[in-house]
């Protein structure tokens, strides 16, 4: 034992926690940078159920099967389900959140474009989960 | 020295994941920030270190294999083998 030594082990060790902190640190630090909800995003409630989903505004207004947002504005998703586990997800916009009946899930996010998205289940939630999308409206400002 | 060795490393860890975490902490999300183009961001950042590290480690096994086979001419006997001690 005396008469070798293994400090390439040990570098080797040193290395690979360094990374792993380094790693865990960066993916720490973009998902607490991501959840930082703003103090004005609009609040939508958007439910899922087998097998649409309905949003509603902060105003009161209702839609079912789309979603009409506007570019540059900031949006709070609270995400539930009436039945079964669904997932919310704006695949374009990377946005993608549970909803869980009897819970309200948060996410958000922020149009930077003017067009026509998927959303879509992401969780699969019976028979008709493939066909469970909607269409996500995306208006520049007046 | 092994002793040594695996405190300093905890002691490592221990204080460098503060440190770390205080220092991303100074940073303050921007309004609005584009989770599109965080979260790709992160996604390349972390494959760059992913590749790099398996470009490293098959490397050295590589060349691992490559030195020390047996037939490789600069290849000799280990003390243990010559003596014939084990």
């Amino acid at each position: 034992m005396s008469e070798h030594g293994n400090w390439p082990e040990w570098v080797y060790i040193g290395v690979v926690v360094a990374l792993l902190v380094w790693v865990g640190a960066e993916a720490w630090n973009i998902e607490r940078l991501v959840e930082e909800v703003p103090e004005d995003a609009q609040v939508i409630k958007v439910t899922g159920q087998q097998w649409f989903w309905s949003f509603e505004h902060e105003d009161g207004t209702k839609e079912i099967g789309e979603l009409h947002l506007v570019k540059g504005k900031a949006y709070k998703f609270e995400v539930t389900s009436k039945d079964v586990i669904h997932s919310f997800n704006i695949h374009d916009y990377i946005v993608l959140m549970d909803a869980v009946p009897g819970r309200i899930n948060i996410v958000w996010f922020a149009p930077d474009e003017v067009g026509e998205f998927e959303i879509q289940c992401r969780e699969y939630c019976g028979l008709i989960h493939y066909n469970m999308r909607a269409k996500l409206y995306v208006e520049e400002a007046i | 020295m092994r002793n040594t060795i695996g405190l300093l490393l905890v002691l490592t860890v221990l204080f460098i994941i503060p440190t770390l975490e205080y220092a991303f902490g100074q940073e303050e999300p921007g309004k609005y920030l584009n989770r599109r183009v965080e979260i790709w961001n992160l996604f390349f950042r972390l494959m760059v270190v992913a590749f790099t590290i398996g470009a490293v480690v098959s490397g050295t096994l590589v060349w691992l294999c490559i030195r020390f086979r047996e037939s490789n001419p600069k290849a000799k006997p280990t003390k243990y083998e010559e003596s014939g001690a084990w």
